[in-house]
């Protein structure tokens, strides 16, 4: 049990990162479906800075400003020129997937994975019995989630750039008529995002691990996409679907060691969806009015295409 | 020049764009480009059984785009089509393992109709709870997607599981050889028609039926569409239930054609990337039929490349991925003189 609780807290802490990234774009009306390629990078980029520099600080700052041109690219491209926000977020997604892994062959000479010394520092470790083994072996990282989506909160709820972040997401029209320009409060949001997903990525290959390997996000992007919508686009609510998921996570991990006990994992995992799905319909029914009016990216779909 | 044909050389400028950023990236890390397009050239048409690949893999990329366009006409951007081919399959599956005695063609016409069904099923209800209650579909469809991916990985690792398979991942029992329509290289005459007569309907549909006119109508302009009389519910659920019917009929092709059995997580793109396919193809029939050859090509090569050149395969991922970034970039965006305040006004 305490260690089905240990994994459910490593696997939930880059979700909860990457979470808050898509919270802070939602908030700003983007549905924001490139999360998956900017965990990627980040996680290689922290990897390959940290291993020519030996300094796993760098890597991670390296990772954050990657991540943050790649978003600034993002932004440019969703508005000055006015792509799709799905199709394009998709194709940053593989952009992200494509790029690591070839970057790895061309930078590296390798293939598949890479092995790094370069980690970051766990500071309570080496229990091995007792409710110590939850909290134990947790990168740095995993305990600085908690204040960062705190912060997150207190800067979306308490901070001028939280409201105009609202009135953003919400009716950019009003927006801008308070002098408020949408789209650099976009730029700032998807910014932000794109930092918090380097984070997200570098506790994957740093903290958890001790290596990079391709496609080794598997996913959990789209997940935290989920968990944003899951968790009603609030960060705190964002963070504790992630625990969800890693608890899912943890689930299918101890059931995969104790083959007799074969909990239908899958099933656990399809809650999440399912509820989302009802999540969304009674929310729409019951405010009557459509996410689209709540996520206000009506704007940014295209009229005719 | 006039509209369409504007629209044909922007989204061809935007591949060749995506084409040349790759390239560049490519040159940059040593490459040269010469060896980029041989490369794809040989892994998606002169390499033996490259062109073979290459049509095989654009036949789902075509089912499933051609669903994707019948969305967009009507309005409704369906994003779940990776689920639907999904369910499809496993459905064609079930049907095709529990009745393995039966004659062949009645076992493979039951698994099609059950595949067609599921896929339906799938898109149909993010479909009502759109047009009932203005549900956003992009994220019900993606959510039924994920849902789909897990019910195929959970058959595949439970009650169809193949006992005997080994290996990292889990895989279904195989059909009977002789449900297949196709071998393993998953083009056959059979398959051929069968696509070929699909894209026929689907364009007879649109362009030359009530029917179709009546979604694109609703697509343009929803109010307008109800105040015709058009019953914008019934159409709307029409375009949502051929568009999951096309992803789900994909499904079974793969089963009957090259797959002859399901593994965990197969084909992991072709949902996202019919989109995309449908959007290089200006969301027109004819057009996708072009784009899905282009981009099953584009896959051939990524699988053939480390047999015919050095070039590794994430570079045409990279290349991929490039395509979809920009494809949708609109040029009325890209202004040579600054907009005026009353333009910048109505552009948010």
């Amino acid at each position: 049990m305490e260690q089905i609780l240990a994994t459910t807290l490593r696997s939930a802490a880059p979700l909860a990162l990457v979470a808050t990234a898509g919270v802070f774009a939602f908030r700003a009306g983007i549905f924001h479906l490139g999360l998956e390629g900017l965990m990627i990078v980040g996680a290689f980029t922290t990897v390959a800075v940290g291993e020519a520099t030996g300094s796993v600080e760098l890597g991670i700052l390296a990772a954050i400003g990657v991540c943050m041109v790649l978003s600034a690219v993002y932004w440019w491209v969703i508005g000055p020129l006015g792509a799709n926000v799905i199709i394009a977020g998709l194709g940053l997604t593989s952009i992200g997937l494509g790029g690591t892994a070839f970057a790895l062959g061309a930078i590296f000479d390798r293939r598949g994975s890479m092995f790094t010394e370069v980690v970051l520092p766990r500071p309570v470790s080496g229990i091995t019995s007792g409710f110590g083994v939850i909290v134990s072996e947790h990168s740095v990282l995993v305990w600085m989630t908690p204040l960062i989506v705190l912060t997150a909160w207190v800067v979306l709820r308490r901070s001028r750039f939280g409201l105009r972040l609202a009135a953003v997401g919400e009716y950019p029209f009003a927006a801008r008529a308070a002098g408020v320009n949408p789209s650099v409060v976009r730029l700032q949001a998807l910014l932000i995002a794109g930092a918090l997903c380097a984070l997200g990525g570098a506790e994957l290959s740093v903290g958890a691990l001790h290596n990079f390997t391709e496609n080794m996000t598997n996913g959990r992007g789209f997940i935290a996409f989920v968990a944003v919508i899951f968790g009603a686009w609030h960060p705190i609510g964002a963070a504790l679907a992630a625990l969800f998921f890693g608890f899912a996570d943890a689930i299918g991990i101890q059931s995969q060691i104790n083959i007799t006990e074969r909990v239908p994992r899958e099933f656990v995992l399809m809650i999440p969806y399912v509820l989302t799905i009802l999540a969304v319909w009674l929310g729409g029914l019951w405010r009557r009015r459509s996410l689209e009016a709540e996520a206000g990216y009506a704007e940014l779909r295209e009229p005719d295409r | 020049m006039t509209g369409g044909l504007q629209r044909v050389v922007s989204t061809l400028v935007l591949v060749g764009v995506s084409f040349c950023l790759t390239a560049l990236i490519l040159w940059i890390s040593g490459y040269s480009v010469g060896e980029v397009f041989s490369g794809i050239i040989q892994g998606s048409v002169t390499a033996t059984g490259a062109a073979t690949s290459s049509i095989r893999w654009s036949i789902p990329l075509l089912l499933i785009g051609l669903g994707v366009v019948i969305g967009f006409r009507a309005g409704f951007f369906n994003i779940g089509g990776q689920g639907q081919f999904y369910v499809g399959a496993c459905s064609a599956l079930a049907v095709s393992l529990g009745w393995s005695g039966g004659p062949a063609l009645l076992v493979v016409l039951c698994g099609t109709l059950a595949a067609i069904g599921a896929g339906t099923a799938w898109s149909l209800l993010p479909g009502y709870l759109r047009v009932r209650f203005g549900t956003d579909e992009v994220l019900t469809t993606l959510m039924m997607s994920f849902i789909g991916t897990l019910v195929l990985q959970y058959l595949t690792a439970g009650p169809m599981r193949n006992p005997s398979g080994t290996g990292q991942t889990a895989a279904s029992e195989r059909i009977p050889e002789g449900f297949r329509i196709t071998d393993s290289s998953g083009v056959s005459p059979t398959v051929l028609v069968l696509v070929g007569g699909v894209a026929v309907l689907v364009w007879l549909l649109l362009e030359r039926t009530r029917f179709g006119l009546a979604m694109t109508l609703v697509g343009r302009n929803p109010t307008m569409a109800r105040w015709q009389g058009i019953d914008v519910r019934r159409v709307g659920l029409g375009a949502f239930a051929l568009s999951g019917a096309l992803a789900g009929l994909a499904g079974a092709v793969e089963l009957y054609g090259p797959g002859a059995r399901l593994v965990t997580g197969f084909s992991p793109e072709v949902g996202f990337t019919a989109v995309v396919v449908a959007l290089v193809g200006l969301l027109s029939v004819w057009g996708t039929v072009v784009s899905a050859v282009f981009f099953g090509g584009l896959q051939s090569a990524i699988l053939f490349l480390p047999i015919v050149t050095d070039l590794p395969p994430p570079a045409l991922v990279l290349l991929h991925g490039m395509v979809a970034f920009l494809v949708t970039v609109r040029f009325r965006a890209i202004r040579l003189r600054p907009a005026t305040s009353a333009e910048e006004a109505l552009a948010d």
